[in-house]
């Protein structure tokens, strides 16, 4: 049987190599057992990388089939570019995979190093903030109104639209319950506890994780990968009570004071519905949420929102310092650090919220 | 001499009311190593950026390969910078994918290789920058120099006719810019690329340089082979060699 001849294009380049492969596989489906093959590069002028690689490709893959190729008429140009760009071996790279013990182990360690990283963290900032407090010159100058504005006061105006939207919709939805009973007025009643003890300060914290607590932690991401964070301890200013102390009294001080005005606007809302739906008298709603709240409801509402406010401010800081990388770094900790404080936030509160319930007789 | 690959004639140029470039006439040959030189802030990586596309001059011509870059449709631009490899001031690389993924983009976008043949041709051209065992890495977990190294590969990965380098020393210490150097003129001679360079690394000009445009306060004071810059009167000039 004669050897095939294949005549090779003149330009080879990685527009070409495509079609070309698709000619050579009709091709050689044909020609299976041919013994050899040869390849005329006659015309061939000009060819890339990629075209170099195709050809000693498909040279390899025919002499793995034992077939045998011959190439001919190799230009000096062209002879070079192929051994200029010769198939590489593939690097081998050592597997990463780990066994099963392994992964558990590694998990186990990860969180013990997290737990004691964190437990180093919120010792250290306990500490600062008590100390702190006798020492403002620790602090950056200003800096606790700063973050009070930044926190809390700009923070007005979407806690108020949400909250008056909760305890609408509040009002709203229990109204066509209790309204088959005839009992309108007790809607006074649930938005004042659901709204005190439960919906205000669990709403504005989340808020504020989501508005602050991400900014909070981008913050420090970001001075921790721009050597900023580094700057300040070789200048022996301790950053903790340099940034973080001013945050945690801003937000021990804000979350409440937001909290607080939370209520009042979302029990406002349920007012509205309570008067436009229930035709209740306004007096007599408020007046029923007053005889309705003990100063049980308050002060647990308080105290919860307190709690979340540390919380957010621990987590937020935590993530912050955990930052690695460069900006995608900062992005993802700052991702992490507002679904945790979320996640922290809301169990917190359904531990509070347990013991107020069953320890009511302690009160 | 064979026709030149890049001619720019009567280039006027700046930002806003600010002229940046005035006047700027030269040309490039095919296979030389053009340095675009002169101190901070006259105008080098703004003509880099003319060269490249991604600016509008005020007036003037500049013809690249060919076609004249003023006049082309977005589509034939598209298709001409596919000829051309652009080594960015920092690397620009994109930091969320491993560097044999940053190699292999063009090669994804332009060509309809099979995965192989573009896995073959990644480590080809990370092999041709002494970078083949950080190919599965991501980009910040490379050195300043391999950061360099692996953008120059994805430079040259669609074999481009022109590589324009934005001063592809800086920030690197003499050792890692001397190989990157080295590099270049490996290249130039192995791929027979054309190299438009933007530096003010005096070592780094000495080394690779072909033919020097020499601007000084956004004009074009010097333009002809290194060795006649150096013996230049011109006394921007003679500062810039002889500090």
């Amino acid at each position: 049987m004669d050897t095939p001849i294949v005549k090779l294009p003149p330009v080879i380049t990685h527009q070409q190599t495509e079609a070309l492969r698709k000619k050579f596989k009709a091709l050689f489906d044909k020609k299976q057992f041919s013994p050899s093959v040869e390849f005329d590069f006659q015309e061939v002028e000009r060819m890339d990388s990629a075209g170099a690689i195709f050809i000693q490709n498909l040279r390899s893959d025919l002499e793995k089939n034992n077939v045998e190729v011959i190439w001919t008429n190799l230009s000096p140009g062209i002879k070079r570019t192929l051994k200029l760009f010769k198939r590489p071996v593939p690097p081998v790279f050592k597997s990463e995979k780990k066994n099963f013990f392994e992964k558990i182990g590694e998990t186990g360690y990860n969180l013990s190093k997290y737990f004691a990283e964190s437990i180093l963290l919120f010792s250290n900032i306990g500490y600062w903030s008590f100390l702190g407090f006798f020492r403002p010159g620790l602090r950056r100058k200003g800096e606790v109104v700063n973050q009070g504005v930044l926190i809390g006061v700009n923070a007005l105006p979407i806690v108020a639209l949400i909250a008056f939207l909760i305890g609408f919709i509040l009002a709203l939805q229990s109204a066509a319950q209790l309204r088959q009973f005839g009992a309108n007025i007790y809607v006074a009643d649930l938005i004042a506890i659901a709204m005190v003890s439960e919906m205000g300060p669990l709403i504005t914290a989340i808020l504020v994780a989501g508005r602050s607590g991400s900014a909070i932690t981008a913050e420090i991401a970001t001075m921790k990968v721009s050597e900023e964070i580094d700057a300040l301890t070789v200048m022996g200013v301790d950053p903790v009570p340099y940034l973080i102390v001013p945050k945690l009294y801003a937000i021990i001080i804000t979350l409440p004071l937001l909290t607080v005005f939370a209520n009042i606007i979302g029990i406002t809302g349920g007012a509205v519905i309570g008067v436009t739906y229930l035709d209740i008298n306004f007096v007599a709603f408020f007046k029923e949420v007053f005889t309705v709240l003990r100063y049980k409801e308050i002060f647990t509402g308080l105290i919860k929102s307190f709690s979340f406010s540390i919380i957010i401010l621990l987590t937020a800081t935590y993530f912050g310092f955990r930052v690695k990388g460069g900006a995608e770094g900062v992005g993802r900790v700052t991702t992490a650090s507002v679904v945790a404080s979320i996640f922290f936030v809301i169990v917190a509160d359904s531990i509070l919220g347990l013991i107020f319930y069953f320890g009511e007789s302690a009160f | 001499m064979n026709e030149p690959i890049i001619e720019v004639q009567h280039l006027i140029s700046g930002y806003d009311e600010r002229v940046v470039l005035d006047d700027i006439s030269f040309d490039v040959v095919p296979g030389e190593i053009m340095v675009v030189l002169g101190t901070s802030g006259c105008g080098k990586t703004t003509l880099l950026k003319h060269l490249i596309g991604l600016l509008q001059p005020f007036s003037g011509s500049i013809t690249l390969l060919g076609h004249d870059l003023l006049r082309l449709s977005e589509a034939e631009s598209i298709k001409l910078m596919r000829h051309i490899g652009v080594l960015f001031q920092n690397g620009a690389l994109l930091n969320s994918i491993t560097v044999a993924e940053n190699v292999a983009i063009p090669l994804e976008q332009h060509t309809n290789l099979t995965t192989g043949l573009i896995r073959d041709l990644v480590y080809l051209k990370l092999e041709l920058v002494g970078l083949k065992s950080a190919a599965p890495l991501l980009p910040s977990e490379l050195s300043g120099g391999m950061r360099k190294r692996a953008a120059l590969a994805r430079a040259i990965a669609l074999d481009p006719k022109i590589l324009f380098a934005d001063e592809p020393a800086a920030g690197l210490d003499p050792v890692t810019a001397a190989s990157l150097d080295q590099l270049l003129l490996k290249l130039r001679d192995l791929l027979g690329m054309t190299l438009v360079v933007v530096t003010h690394e005096v070592g780094s000009i000495k080394r690779i340089a072909d033919r020097v445009l020499f601007l000084h306060e956004g004009k074009a004071l010097f333009f002809g082979k290194l060795s006649d810059a150096l013996k230049s009167h011109l006394e921007p000039v003679r500062n810039f060699f002889n500090p």
